[in-house]
Formats: structure tokens, C-alpha cells, sequence
């Protein structure tokens, strides 16, 4: 699993790659906390490298939706693979979480 | 912190005389082996997709409650999915009903009271003492019920083991639980092992259906 931030206009966007599951969850949510900032005002995560993600990759994507919530930061995923959708999709993450196609439909969101 | 049997054994309990409310054996059932797979997950043990659960770590946390289950996962020589683990754990449902309820006196939350009833049948209740853990566990449900903020992955893993073996029967009216209906749905659906415990019970009650439906000869 790897993480690459970048950050624009108040925007960070983290590329996730490889597989995120129980054996490296705690990896991805140090990765993502200490990237963001308090200025951030929306976070994205890019999924399209993302090969896999089990339930606590779920989890872990889920409380980082819950921290921005509670500081009324924007927050949404894009860019998923066929497979990786469908996983959000059955646990009904898509009601709770924005999920966008591409990127620059996602940053586009943030500014509507 | 309560393990996740022990608080499906908490908003089981009728809050006047220290008796359960009844629910359907297979369902408490399916949830208590549910909650110990969910803790064993929650302690990052155990980890699942929809195809398969698989240990992450399978060093013993030294809980009784845990460890048999986790050292069961441990050992098998075949990968299963969660589905099957919670078949399996079903077998020890007994085991853990006792233990959450032991520790639970031992945590001084409840007080045993055995007595007879016309002097001979034996009963027992159990009430409550620190009627605050009992309070805080049914207001977190409460809580995560009846607003649209993004739910704890515990709350989350706790309406599923509610909804399961039915306790919102017993703790909601009925126009609260049909106000509440669709976020017990949309939550119940946020954890894998939540809708595998779900899936677990509807086919029990499935088998149940078919075996009464089934013609005598």
C-alpha cells in the first residue's frame, strides 16, 4: 500500500495504491491524518491504483469521512475500478460518501 | 471496555426485573458468535472480504471470551468465509452467553439472584446494579438512530447485533422504530460481518421454514 498527497487550494488529494486491509490499515489512516491539515477544506482519495480493500480498509475510510464530517471539511473518493466500486456500493457507502468518476469531477464537486 | 456480547446482553435486559427479553434462540445466537468475530476484528485479528475471513494477527489477547474462537480460526487448515465462521462460533453460543454474563457480574453491572419458583423450579435474574453502562450503552444506539452523522465503526457493529436478535422491538415504540427503519438499514449495511451475521440468521429461519413446511410420513 502506498500513499502520495498533494495539496491545491485548500484541497489535499491522496493517491492510494496496492491493497489495504488489516495488515497495513493502521499505515493508511497515519498517512492520511498527519497529511491533513486544519486549513484543508476538502480531502480526496484518488482509488484509482487501488487494487483491494477489505472490511477494516472500509472502516478506516469510513472514520476518516466521520473526522471531516465533524469538522466540516468536504470529503469523497474517486477514480475506483469496476470491483472496487461494487465493494463500496454493497456497504451502501455511497449514500454516506460522495464517490465521483474521475478526479476532476471530484475537485470540481468541492467547489459547487 | 464491554466486549460486543456483553452489550447485546445489556440491551437484552428488561430493565425492571432483571430478566431478558426474548428472542429468537437461532438469532441471539448467530449475534453472540457475530460479536465475537466483530471484537476479534475491532482488536485487528481477524480481517474479511466478501469472499473470505483471514487472520491478521493470531497472537491470543487473553480474553476467554476471544481467544477460543480466534485460536479456532487459527488452526483451521482452510480459509473460509465469514458466513462459515459464524456457523462455527454458533456451536459455542452457550459459552459465550454465560461468559458475557459472568463478566458482567464481575465487572459489578449486574448482581446473580437464583431462586425457585414454586419451590421448585430454578430461576434466575439478573438486575442491575450500575444502571449507567446499561444507560450509556442504549443512548449510544439512540444517538446514531436518531441522527445523520456518520456512525462509529462500534455503533455501527452494535445496531447490526441489535438488529439481528431484534432488540429494537424492545427498546423503541413502534412509531420511533418506523421513523428509525431506514437508518438501521442504511447502517446495518456499512459492515461486511454485520450483513454476514444478518445473512446467517435468514438462513437459519430459511431451514427453520423448510423443516416445519416439510410433510410427515
Amino acid at each position: 500500500m502506498d500513499v502520495t498527497t498533494e495539496r491545491q487550494e485548500g484541497v489535499l488529494t491522496a493517491q492510494v495504491g496496492g491493497r489495504i486491509d488489516g495488515s497495513n490499515v493502521a499505515e493508511f489512516e497515519e498517512a492520511i491524518r498527519t497529511a491533513i491539515e486544519e486549513s484543508d477544506r476538502a480531502v480526496l482519495i484518488d482509488c484509482e491504483n487501488l487494487g483491494y480493500i477489505s472490511s477494516a480498509g472500509l472502516r478506516a475510510v469510513l472514520m476518516t469521512a466521520k473526522t471531516l464530517s465533524s469538522r466540516n471539511a468536504k470529503f469523497a473518493l474517486c477514480s475506483m475500478s469496476d470491483p472496487i466500486r461494487e465493494v463500496f456500493q454493497i456497504s451502501g457507502f455511497d449514500k454516506i460518501v460522495a464517490i465521483h468518476a474521475s478526479r476532476s469531477e471530484a475537485l470540481a464537486s468541492f467547489d459547487s | 471496555m464491554l466486549r460486543f456480547s456483553e452489550e447485546v446482553m445489556l440491551l437484552l435486559l428488561n430493565d425492571s426485573g432483571g430478566k431478558f427479553v426474548d428472542v429468537p434462540a437461532p438469532s441471539l445466537d448467530c449475534a453472540l458468535a457475530g460479536a465475537v468475530l466483530m471484537d476479534l476484528a475491532m482488536e485487528n485479528r481477524i480481517d474479511t472480504d466478501p469472499e473470505r475471513l483471514f487472520v491478521i494477527d493470531p497472537a491470543p489477547l487473553d480474553d476467554d471470551l476471544l481467544d477460543p474462537t480466534l485460536a479456532r480460526i487459527v488452526d483451521s487448515a482452510e480459509t473460509h468465509d465469514a458466513a462459515h465462521w459464524i456457523r462455527e462460533t454458533t456451536l459455542q453460543a452457550d459459552q459465550i452467553h454465560d461468559r458475557s454474563l459472568a463478566r458482567l457480574v464481575e465487572r459489578g453491572i449486574l448482581r446473580q439472584e437464583d431462586d425457585r419458583f414454586m419451590w421448585v423450579f430454578h430461576t434466575r435474574r439478573y438486575p442491575v446494579i450500575d444502571n449507567r453502562t446499561v444507560r450509556e450503552v442504549k443512548l449510544r444506539l439512540m444517538g446514531v438512530l436518531f441522527s445523520d452523522e456518520i456512525p462509529d465503526a462500534r455503533d455501527i457493529l452494535l445496531i447490526s447485533l441489535s438488529d439481528v436478535c431484534g432488540i429494537f422491538g424492545s427498546l423503541l415504540s413502534t412509531a420511533e422504530l418506523d421513523s428509525a427503519a431506514e437508518r438501521i438499514a442504511q447502517v446495518r449495511k456499512l459492515d461486511l460481518m454485520g450483513r454476514e451475521v444478518a445473512k446467517a440468521v435468514r438462513e437459519i429461519e430459511i431451514s427453520l421454514a423448510a423443516a416445519v413446511a416439510m410433510p410427515m410420513h
